[in-house]
């Protein structure tokens, strides 16, 4: 563990707060492969620029980009895509 | 089989982490890669890994471990992957990742955070310079309501422009303060927030102990700033192999 010359009293807490800021934001990334979870919620960074959202939102983003992909091959009908797409909203909620 | 990945490194040794559990309490190993590459690593969990003061210190104290023996690249917290997929990465970027292991060869990284004291109490030793309802009633009975508006933007706009000059200023004053110890900076300026600038230095292992002197030496000089060191860290700031370290 790093040790933190402070000035503050919150040792602890400081200490666990000057980690979390280094190892939460800094260090290697290999894209869509970092997945965290906070306070029950699953999150996906990914990439280097740091995208982050949950991975669901995710997932559901995907999930219609395949659909999209499949729809102008014609491997699907047109209105299996409807109800997908209704739920709307961006791709992920962009980090930094 | 998944793994949960911590830091890459041409000089890590199994011995540098006997019998150290990593996140989730798994049993941590160096894994080879390519060429001198090669990983730590432990098996990951099933679930994605929870961000809790456990894991993120586990994640932290086997990078240490690593840093006790040599300078490696640390991974992001959560970063898993399949040994294959591990492998590919290490093979594609590998002058990438040589470059960057030849950068922090011999260096830890030491952060600093200068947070200012007086900010509020300064602003209010100024008298007139808040533009509240008091001032500004005044300043209307003077001039007129349209102007005494303009008159409170154009300060509110001033003063942002000197909490950003100030700010920068501040961040000169500690890379002069560490000039010659820090072989590389990354340095963060927030103007508006509590932390007004953050920095990361890559320093010599040799030149720690000289550089926290200088640290308290600027500590000393400013008592109307807090100063917030902390490290040695793995160079957590220096590690990407994208270019993307410095914002500035």
């Amino acid at each position: 563990m790093a040790d933190v010359d402070n000035i503050l009293d919150e040792d602890e807490e400081l200490s666990l707060l000057e980690t979390l800021d280094h190892v939460i934001d800094h260090g290697l990334v290999i894209a869509g492969e970092v997945t965290i979870s906070v306070a029950g919620v699953d999150l996906i960074f990914l990439g280097l620029n740091v995208l982050l959202g949950s991975v669901e939102t995710v997932e559901r983003v995907l999930g219609e980009r395949e659909r999209r992909v499949e729809l102008l091959l014609g491997m699907v009908p047109r209105a299996a895509l409807a109800p997908k797409t209704a739920a709307g909203g961006g791709p992920a909620d962009e980090g930094e | 089989m998944s793994l949960y990945v911590y830091c890459l490194g041409d000089e890590l040794s199994e011995s540098a982490f006997g019998g150290l559990t990593g996140v989730c309490g798994a049993a941590v190993r160096v894994l080879s890669l390519k060429g001198r590459l090669s990983a730590v690593v432990s098996a990951a969990p099933a679930e994605p890994v929870a961000v809790s003061e456990e894991n993120l210190q586990a994640h932290n104290r086997v990078n240490a471990a690593a840093l006790a023996a040599s300078t490696p690249l640390p991974f992001r917290f959560g970063t898993r992957a399949a040994h294959e997929r591990l492998a590919e990465y290490a093979a594609t970027n590998e002058a990438a990742l040589a470059g960057a292991l030849a950068r922090v060869r011999g260096t830890v990284e030491m952060g600093v955070k200068l947070l200012s004291k007086a900010e509020g109490e300064g602003r209010k030793a100024e008298g007139g310079s808040e533009g509240g309802p008091e001032d500004l009633a005044s300043a209307e009975a003077a001039v007129g309501r349209g102007t005494a508006f303009l008159l409170k933007k154009r300060r509110e706009a001033l003063g942002g422009e000197e909490a950003r000059l100030r700010a920068e200023g501040l961040a000169a004053w500690l890379a002069e303060g560490v000039a010659g110890l820090a072989r590389e900076s990354a340095v963060w300026v927030s103007p508006s927030e509590a932390i007004v600038v953050r920095a990361a230095h890559l320093v010599g292992r040799e030149g720690v102990e000289e550089y926290r002197a200088r640290l308290r030496g600027l500590r000393a000089a400013r008592t109307g700033l807090r100063l917030l060191a902390s490290g040695p860290w793995p160079p957590y700031s220096f590690s990407e192999i994208s270019g993307q370290n410095h914002p500035r």
